[in-house]
């Protein structure tokens, strides 16, 4: 992958893709004639002015005659991606399956434009065109998650400070931040509860990551992670049409389908990349997740989840912390995840490897939920 | 490089458009679900309830309940609920100034769509 934040030298998407896609094939010990499917997750042609994107990055990444294909699920985009390359080797339509996510969601547009166009993920003729941005709902949801549960803006400043901390070790963060709960609660407020270090930056970058049965990887490289379950659900995309608006039913449902198939229980999973766009959406998302066992915010306050914790989460630093060049950030959290099982991350390793962890990504407001449980080679 | 765009829009609102146009106005018109009787605002064309796609329009008052709001730079909004309706419905506030928490619906500004809400000093209704 590569560093993920506002690209300030004058590279551009393609030069982030070739970079990215270079480091995947060197990693697995490939050359780009060993692959033969190419699947690129970008959230919109309104980010890249590119339609056609998989064919433009084919050519442009020296993948001649692969079969190429754009996927996209919102803020989810490269994990559905992922897992659309997941149905490909699976189902041996492919034998290697190039994943690249990428997306210039910083560098490209004014701040202003971006967020107008991320507010037509939710409903566009509801939300979007009644100008309710992606922060405001996730707001609105959060309120009610913290009129139900007790949580505070405190629980959520803490979320905010823990993610900048873990992204301290991470060379490829956005925002590696020496902060404080006292500087959250000092920055702007952006949409009540949520300030402004409450939200996840708008990021460039790329992530790329190489799928294929071990079979058809080189022996060095064939000792590496497994896919155990790859699912997705949808919840309703009005938030005023969920019985309870700060609760993410449909990421509820994927992971307990996830946990099904992959034959194990949430106490099973021992560290977990989990979708933190707003940090009480990452106290959120643990809920539905099923990680905090019931006791989520409980378990958040002992320190459950904290790096030196029993299940240390978003030790890459989430999109709070790492960043979130949208079609690249959940590529980018199955790589992190894949590396942690692996023993090698290149930042916050986590102190005890272990057999399961679970990758989380959504589009809109947990609407379309993307969930990966994967296991130790 | 420097590019720039402008794109203008004409999206029909196929079925919906009763709802649409009656927004326009500053009115809520509901869909009521012949099989289940639930009575969605903003409407839908098929149940979100039981799936039922046999709807019928259900013209509701206009006035809300704020269960939620937000305020920010980009502006005021909540999630609030129709009398007569079963579902919630986020909005845009009109007056945010006004903290209180019942309103009305109110004709959006121009062309666009959207949902907005003008907050009332009281509950409406109760002034008599
Ligand atoms: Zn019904």
């Amino acid at each position: 992958m590569t560093p993920f934040n506002r690209r300030k030298d004058g590279s551009s998407f393609r030069d982030w893709a070739r970079v990215a896609v270079q480091g995947a094939l060197d990693d697995a010990g490939l050359e780009a004639a060993d692959i033969d499917a190419l699947i690129v997750a970008s959230e919109s042609d309104f980010f890249t002015l590119q339609l056609n994107p998989a064919a433009l990055l084919a050519d442009e990444c020296g993948l001649i005659g692969v079969a190429a294909k754009r996927v996209e699920g919102g803020g989810a985009s490269g994990h559905v991606a992922v897992h659309a390359g997941v149905a490909e080797v699976a189902s041996s339509m492919a034998r290697r399956v190039l994943v690249l996510g990428v997306e210039p969601s910083a560098s490209h547009l004014k701040g202003a434009d971006v967020g107008a166009l991320y507010s037509l993920s939710f409903d566009a003729w509801t939300d979007g065109m009644t100008g309710i941005e992606s922060t405001s709902l996730y707001a609105l949801s959060a309120q009610a998650f913290m009129a139900r549960t007790g949580a505070s803006a405190d629980d959520f400043a803490a979320i905010a400070v823990r993610n900048r901390t873990n992204a301290k070790a991470n060379p490829n963060a956005h925002l590696p931040l020496d902060i404080s709960v006292e500087d959250v609660a000092a920055s702007p407020v952006v949409a009540s509860p949520y300030r402004r270090l409450d939200c996840s930056p708008l990021s460039d970058g790329a992530a790329a990551i190489i799928l294929a049965r071990a079979d058809d990887l080189p022996a060095r490289t064939q000792d590496r992670v497994r896919f155990r379950a790859v699912v997705s659900a949808v919840d309703t995309v009005r938030l005023g049409e969920r019985r309870d608006p700060g609760f993410f039913e449909g990421k509820q449902r994927a992971a307990q389908r996830a946990y099904s198939y992959a034959g194990i229980s949430a106490t099973d999973i021992g560290l977990a990349e989990v979708y933190d766009s707003y940090s009480g959406a990452q106290l959120q998302a643990l809920e539905a997740l099923g990680l905090g066992h019931g006791l989520t915010l409980a378990a958040e306050r002992d320190g459950v989840f904290a790096a030196n914790g029993a299940l240390p989460v978003n030790l890459s630093g989430g999109l709070l912390g790492q960043g979130a060049p949208v079609g690249a950030t959940g590529v980018a959290q199955v790589l992190a995840a894949a590396l942690q099982l692996e023993g090698r991350y290149f930042g916050l390793q986590a102190q005890n490897v272990p057999r399961f962890a679970l990758v989380d990504t959504h589009g809109g407001i947990a609407t379309l939920n993307a969930i990966s449980i994967l296991e130790a080679p | 490089m420097k590019y720039q765009m402008n794109l203008d829009y004409s999206i029909p609102p196929g079925d919906l458009a009763p709802y649409f146009e009656a927004l326009q106005d500053g009115k809520a018109l509901a869909s009521e679900c012949n099989g289940c009787g639930n009575v969605a605002f903003p409407a839908r064309m098929q149940c979100g309830a039981c799936c039922n796609s046999d709807i019928k329009w259900k013209p509701l008052n206009g006035t809300a309940r704020v269960l939620f709001r937000t305020d920010g730079g980009s502006g005021s909004f909540a999630l609030v609920k129709f009398d007569g309706a079963d579902t919630h419905c986020t909005v845009g506030l009109i007056n945010p100034e006004r903290n209180t928490t019942f309103g009305k619906l109110a004709a959006p500004q121009g062309d666009a769509p959207g949902l907005w809400l003008a907050l009332a000093e009281e509950k409406l209704g109760e002034r008599r």
